[in-house]
């Protein structure tokens, strides 16, 4: 506990109150404002992760902050009662923030220990920890957002925390020259920092990282009809596919993510054994390898976070990288599983056997969970299904005659289903016949189960928009409203099949997408009235969108995706082959031309006259009077030594003098604000003109004299 | 050992930055290093590239990156802002040993720099702590630094550091300059009687005793009256009483102040009586100059012959201030 309580007041006791600049700096010095006004910021921006009471301690110090620089309060509060506060908030935090995990728990300590050090801040040590706990936590921020505006905003943060640290060294500087100084040390630091990213090595994670316990999001391992219907009402992003050839037709575009072979009667999940013989076989290193055929497609999937293991892939897809071989297990169900849950973005690249799903083989284990079904429950779609397969003994026929089913009934597709609670298929197929693509997922492959034939549920994303530019790759943007439930079914004959019977009910989902299969209904995004997804019938909204998705794929792409894989290309761009020789050249190089850079910025300080532009002319002006042999006296003032001059020169040369000297002492010794007549510039070229005009007669008197 | 290493540092120091009366900094006399704060923003870097590394978050990464070569950018540039720095020693005021004094240190004063340095600068004697500080962006020349020395007599000046940790306080820029500036230090004025001998030359005791003129520390001020002051009076004499009640600038005439003359002598004391004794002719020196007496000056073979003002104040303090080793400075024989 105190080591907690040292960490979050480092020195508490400190109360050595050394140079008298401490006192200088605490009264009115900005540098407090602007942290806590960073402080604030970076709190809103996480107001979903940090703990509420610790928001609203942040909020506290920052208007104590503020009530000190306004003078509104005189004093910071006691450290006594500092002291007091920082133990409850650590009983508080150890209470809240324990269940959070290691992530968040460290998040929230340290912006809470920010809170209290911004309260307490009263030496110079104070408020360089204060300084270097708020760039951490900027650091950490990124953790939990990526996105281009969050980066923007952190970098902003980043620009005002170092903007403050300038604040505290030169107090009294104006805020717009503080601002340029840090904006152009900023600038200077950005291209080395770019080059360091682009050219030191990407190392792989040192050890196995704490996980971040936050909401999951997208699909769920377990489904009842009518959870998809909400999904479908988020226009969030799921992930982004990039194709090196051609993207496939919108219905061959089945994303299967999680395969569901577990069905009580109401709702489909995950099946526990295939959990249970997963953890097994992951921790034994088996891994499934299904049979491959010749034709396949490669892509690049960037997924956005779930906080989950499984990835999307299209039909039987197996990771074409190393590194994605190390990092992707695939399952006996064809599901591919990554090791590390999706914190944060998650590049991987895959290569698809379009016509492979049916050349998989059903184990005894597949068939016995593939045909399991619930004793209870749903009766008259048993006797239906009974007597269905009765008249058709062959699969094929019954398998057609179900779907015939759907097809000549009275069916419609609906993102508004009525609730089923009780026998939800037999409600469904022969109540409402109005459903979600889960509703029709569900009944056909409970019917088919129990018609012999071994099915299961598969969830995913069907379709995605195509992005294409001219010179760019092809890639698709697959939206949570994408998300689909279908089915796949064995066949002795035929293998594993895909079907959809929400194909039948609604072609338009498959072959447009559910924008245009909800066009009648208007329901699409029903919920969020501005999402710019809703919009795409305005053409300019419409660009805006497409722009906006254009962008952030290249961010994603290109800069969060940037990975060693990428990092290796650009050195093989660089310099050809990777050879040791080559790559120590490389450094050397790097070396050189950071080195170069920080010369470049600096050679203007050395060169440039340090004089400011009046008073270098003026001592130009001397030079060229002192060549005449008329020298200024240390003891004589500018004015003297113009009368001086007045009295040996000729008027055509003392004249342009006489100017020159009154537009310096005017410039020199005069307050700014009483410089109406004439500008600094202009006044500036004035002294110009008249030190040439100066030389001119000068040089004329030279050749008169000898 | 400690001595020693220390000596060999005032020697290295004295041959890099030799003493001068005027410094323009530059890249002989400045010093840079990473201040405290430098280490604990490197180890932040550190920390960043650690947390980026194994979340494998290239933002945090290019953070660390990019506060790392801000961190290089820093060195030069809080270099080229230090070197914007021109020191010159001012005039050194009269001071009095083991009294706190202030010398005046004039900073950019004859420049018009077209880019002006900026921030804090700390000022303290070498080795010492900081003991006064300017901000560049806003101060009036000159400006002062606490002296004190306990020790009369010549003295030279402990070299003065400057430091700067503008802009970001990653780096310490910092110099130790030595002036040429030789510091006359007057003895400790030690409140006593004022004692006028009428000869120097009196061997014996008694009869020095029959022929001084004993005045009590308060007769010489018999005041007499007042008139309107004129520039180049004595500041003391200035009746400030009356000036406060607004009837202008008056100052004090004294009666009888001016005619009488004495000698101040030191009756070949006992080592250890000697800065006591030269003390006490010290306040005596001062007492007598304030009311504008004559007086001469014996101590030992130096001796100066009475007069009164404020060169021969200045000439008998150095005097005194330099009792046991100076034999023909300011005096006659």
């Amino acid at each position: 506990m105190s080591a907690l309580q040292k960490l979050l007041f480092w020195r508490s006791g400190s109360l050595k109150k050394s140079p008298l600049q401490d006192r200088q700096h605490q009264t009115n010095n900005p540098a407090f404002i602007i942290c806590s006004v960073v402080l604030l910021l970076f709190d809103l921006s996480l107001i979903d992760t940090v703990i509420g009471w610790i928001s609203l301690l942040v909020v506290c110090s920052v208007v104590i902050r503020f009530a000190i620089y306004f003078a509104y309060q005189k004093h910071i509060p006691s450290l006594r009662t500092l002291n007091l506060l920082a133990l409850l908030s650590i009983l508080g935090l150890v209470y809240s923030a324990l269940p959070l995990g290691f992530l968040l728990g460290m998040v929230n300590l340290l912006v809470l220990a920010c809170a209290l050090k911004l309260m307490q801040v009263r030496t110079q040590r104070d408020y360089y920890q204060l300084v270097v706990s708020l760039m951490f936590l900027l650091g950490c921020g990124f953790i939990f957002k990526q996105s281009i505006v969050f980066t923007l905003l952190y970098s902003l943060l980043t620009l005002a925390v170092l903007l403050s640290l300038a604040f505290f060294h030169a107090p009294k500087l104006r805020f717009k020259l503080q601002l340029q100084h840090i904006s152009l040390l900023c600038v200077q630091a950005l291209p080395i920092g770019l080059l360091l990213f682009l050219l030191l090595p990407q190392l792989p994670p040192l050890w196995q990282t704490p996980k971040a316990k936050s909401a999951e999001s997208g699909l769920a391992e377990k489904i009842t009809p009518g959870d998809i219907a909400k999904l479908s009402q988020s226009s969030e992003l799921a992930f982004r596919a990039t194709f090196e050839t051609r993207a496939p037709a919108p219905q061959e575009r089945y994303w299967r993510a999680i395969v569901m072979e577990n069905f009580d009667g109401k709702s489909w999940q995950v099946h526990p054994t295939r959990k249970q013989t997963r953890r097994f076989q992951q921790l034994t290193q088996q891994e499934f390898s299904p049979v491959l055929t010749d034709s396949y497609i490669d892509y690049d999937i960037i997924a956005e976070p779930t906080q989950q293991h499984w990835l999307f892939a299209l039909d039987i897809a197996v990771p074409r990288t190393t590194k994605g071989q190390a990092e992707i297990w695939q399952s006996d169900d064809f599901q591919l599983i990554s090791h590390q849950p999706l914190v944060g973005q998650y590049q991987y690249a895959l290569r698809s056997y379009i016509n492979a799903l049916d050349k998989q083989t059903l184990s005894d284990l597949d068939r016995q969970l593939n045909l399991s079904i619930p004793q209870y429950g749903n009766p008259r779609t048993q006797q239906w299904v009974e007597e269905l397969r009765q008249q058709n003994l062959l699969d094929k026929d019954f398998i057609n005659a179900l779907l015939k089913h759907f097809k000549e009934q009275n069916f419609t597709y609906t993102l508004r289903p009525k609730p089923m609670f009780v026998d939800p298929v037999d409600s469904f197929l022969f109540e409402q016949q109005a459903g979600f693509c889960s509703h029709y997922a569900s009944a056909l492959a409970y019917s088919l189960r129990l018609g012999g034939i071994p099915a299961r549920l598969v969830t995913g994303y069907q379709g995605g928009e195509l992005m294409a530019k001219a010179k760019q790759q092809q890639y698709l943007s697959i939206y949570q409203y994408d998300a689909h439930a279908w089915v796949e079914a064995w066949l002795p004959e035929l293998g594993w099949q895909r079907l959809d019977p929400t194909a039948l009910v609604a072609p338009d989902r498959i072959n447009f997408g559910l924008r245009q299969a909800m066009l009648e209904e208007g329901s699409f995004l029903a919920d969020s009235p501005f999402a710019l997804a809703r919009l795409t019938n305005i053409a300019l909204f419409n660009e805006l969108r497409l722009m906006l998705a254009d962008v952030d794929y290249n961010w994603s792409r290109w800069v969060l995706g940037f990975d060693n894989q990428k990092q290796q290309d650009l050195f093989k761009a660089i310099i050809g082959k990777l050879s040791p020789q080559r790559l120590a050249v490389l450094g050397l190089v790097i070396v050189a031309i950071i080195a170069l850079l920080l010369t470049l910025f600096f050679i203007p300080h050395w060169y440039v006259n340090r004089l400011n532009p009046a008073h270098r002319i003026y001592q130009h002006a001397l030079q060229l009077i002192a060549k005449v042999g008329l020298q200024r006296a240390s003891w004589q003032g500018p004015q003297e030594f113009n009368h001086f001059v007045q009295s040996q020169l000729p008027e055509t040369c003392w004249a342009p003098f006489n100017t020159l000297t009154s537009h310096y002492m005017q410039l020199n010794y005069q307050a700014r604000q009483s410089q109406n007549d004439l500008s600094h510039k202009k006044r500036l070229k004035a002294m110009c003109r008249q030190l040439k005009l100066l030389k001119k007669q000068l040089n004329k008197h030279a050749v008169n004299e000898t | 050992m400690n001595i020693i290493s220390q000596k060999r540092v005032n020697k290295w120091l004295d041959k890099r930055i030799p003493a001068a009366n005027e410094f323009h900094l530059d890249h002989r006399n400045i010093f840079i290093f990473p201040a405290k704060f430098g280490a604990l923003y490197l180890l932040l870097c550190m920390l960043l590239f650690l947390l980026g590394t194994n979340y494998q978050n290239n933002l945090m990464l290019l953070l660390c990156y990019f506060l790392l070569a801000l961190f290089l950018v820093n060195l030069l540039s809080s270099y080229v802002n230090f070197t914007r720095l021109a020191v010159c020693m001012g005039k050194v005021p009269e001071i009095y040993a083991g009294d706190d004094a202030t010398l005046n240190l004039w900073v950019n004063a004859d420049k018009a720099l077209k880019t002006p340095m900026h921030g804090i600068v700390n000022l303290s004697f070498m080795g010492h702590k900081v003991s006064n500080w300017f901000d560049c962006d806003g101060f009036t020349n000159p400006i002062a630094l606490n002296y004190r020395s306990t020790v009369r007599g010549w003295q030279q000046l402990e070299r003065i550091t400057f430091s700067s940790y503008y802009p970001l306080g990653l780096f310490k820029c910092w110099t130790h300059l030595a002036f040429n500036t030789k510091v006359l230090i007057f003895p400790k004025p030690l409140p006593c009687q004022i004692d006028l001998v009428d000869t120097p030359h009196v061997n014996d005791e008694t009869s020095a005793a029959q022929h001084s003129v004993n005045k009590s520390s308060n007769s010489h001020d018999d005041f007499s009256h007042l008139k309107a002051y004129q520039i180049g009076e004595p500041l003391r004499h200035v009746a400030w009483k009356q000036v406060a009640k607004g009837r202008g600038m008056l100052s004090k005439e004294f009666s009888g102040s001016e005619h009488l003359s004495g000698w101040l002598v030191l009756n070949k004391p006992t080592l250890s009586q000697v800065e006591n004794a030269l003390s006490k002719l010290c306040f005596q020196v001062l007492e007598l100059s304030r009311t504008n007496q004559q007086f001469g000056l014996e101590l030992g073979y130096t001796r100066i012959l009475p007069n009164s003002g404020e060169s021969h104040r200045i000439a008998c303090l150095s005097a005194l201030a330099q009792y046991p080793t100076t034999s023909n400075n300011a005096g006659t024989h």
